[in-house]
């Protein structure tokens, strides 16, 4: 029968199958947990809303004088936290359009629409926090989501600059989506995983060979050298045409300096690596 | 052979790869049966070590007389179009879409311009928060696996 395994690390259930998939694969696939597409981990949001202040009033009424001599059961009346919600979030959304506005009356450029939708989009993830079954919201949330997304492809188009300086103001990420959609399989997971797992393995012993190889450089030459020599002063004791010319010898005894050199930096290195981690 | 040596033009697309861009030329290749002409599209590999092109980029590029590896056989001459930093090749002027910077500004000017507004003067050149906040440089996926480890083009 199927056992529900709650995995400590990852905190969320999976279930394990112990008939018709057994195998030692060294291969361990863990299915992702899904994270709704209004989250801010999805939505690109890294930064909250700042805390609303307790006195902050209506903006209607926030340069009123009579307020400041009313009675605090009048002034608590015209305070924004005693009033509707969208209120709330009308002052958000204003306030932080002044953050990227190219002047006072600019409202309809793409860095205020985007400010807009962004204090938008965070008033309503909290709201959801709350309210996890508030469909209009949620629908409203995704649909400001996506657009925002789109706005973002259009601005990094027509003006690659500014679009940086919209997601430092706005502490944006932002993620081009997928070339195409698919869900997420044991099989296909799996499939990818032994790739992964297959082009590491390769990668691993073609380094362990490169090694091998190398550590017979030296000794290679070495042989060559000698063999060289012996050749050419056995052409000229037996007086035959000579092959083996005084350059190539020096060309390979340079070479070996070379090598020793490097053997000597890499050494040296890691002795240094080793004396750092003792330190440490 | 007669398309050796020819420039070709093409767009950046997406590529992990560090010395080298994508490619994307694109082509209209008639089909005979509804005689109508479809996109066709070819993507190479060209070698680009300072990493100048962006996605979305128009480049020129220029096959290599000898291919660098098995997948590099061309190179970056130039990019024609930045995206995102276009010049009107008639006028010599910076243009957003269809409006000329300098009247934007202008405008902006008149209305009394905002002192957080964006100014192109200060700004730093393209690609500053490549792979911090900004991650079109490299293709995203959808994750598949729990790993633990930091997966950032995963969505």
């Amino acid at each position: 029968m199927n056992k529900l395994l709650n995995i400590a690390q990852a905190g969320h259930r999976q279930f394990v199958r112990e008939y018709a998939f057994k195998s030692d694969l060294k291969i361990k696939w863990m299915r992702p947990e899904k994270i709704a597409c209004y989250k801010p981990e999805k939505s690109g949001d890294l930064a909250k809303l700042p805390p609303l202040k307790a006195d902050e009033l209506l903006p209607e009424y926030r340069d009123c004088k009579e307020l400041d001599k009313a009675d605090e059961s009048v002034k608590s009346l015209f305070k924004l936290s005693n009033n509707a919600s969208y209120l709330t979030t009308k002052f958000y959304r204003d306030e932080m359009v002044k953050e990227v506005q190219r002047h006072a009356q600019d409202f309809g450029s793409m860095e205020a629409k985007l400010a807009k939708m962004t204090a938008v989009i965070r008033r309503y993830q909290e709201h959801m926090d709350k309210h996890p079954r508030d469909k209009m919201i949620k629908v409203r949330l995704k649909e400001l989501i996506d657009k925002r997304k789109k706005f973002l492809k259009y601005l990094r188009r027509w003006d690659y600059p500014r679009f940086e300086w919209i997601l430092e103001k706005l502490d944006l990420v932002y993620k081009p989506p997928p070339t195409h959609f698919h869900w997420i399989t044991r099989k296909e997971s799996l499939q990818k995983l032994t790739d992964i797992y297959c082009e590491n393995l390769k990668e691993e012993r073609l380094e362990a060979y490169h090694k091998q190889l190398q550590a017979q450089q030296i000794p290679f030459l070495e042989e060559a050298i000698k063999k060289m020599q012996f050749v050419r002063q056995e052409q000229i004791s037996c007086d035959v045409p000579v092959t083996v010319t005084e350059e190539k010898i020096a060309d390979s005894k340079r070479q070996l300096e070379m090598l020793k050199e490097l053997q000597q930096a890499e050494a040296a290195a890691s002795s240094k690596k080793q004396n750092e981690d003792g330190f440490n | 052979m007669s398309r050796r040596g020819l420039l070709l033009m093409g767009q950046c697309m997406p590529c992990i790869k560090q010395n080298a861009s994508k490619i994307r030329i694109r082509r209209m290749e008639l089909d005979k049966n509804l005689n109508m002409y479809f996109k066709k599209d070819e993507f190479y590999f060209a070698h680009d070590p300072q990493k100048v092109c962006k996605t979305g980029d128009v480049v020129l590029i220029r096959e290599l007389p000898e291919r660098l590896t098995r997948l590099i056989t061309h190179n970056v001459e130039k990019v024609v179009y930045p995206l995102g930093d276009i010049t009107d090749p008639l006028t010599g002027k910076k243009v957003v879409v269809g409006n000329y910077r300098e009247d934007i500004e202008m405008a902006n000017q008149l209305f009394g311009k905002s002192e957080k507004a964006f100014d192109y003067e200060k700004a730093p050149p393209r690609g500053r928060l490549e792979g911090t906040k900004d991650f079109t440089h490299g293709e995203t996926y959808i994750k598949y696996h729990e790993d633990g480890k930091d997966q950032p083009f995963a969505v």
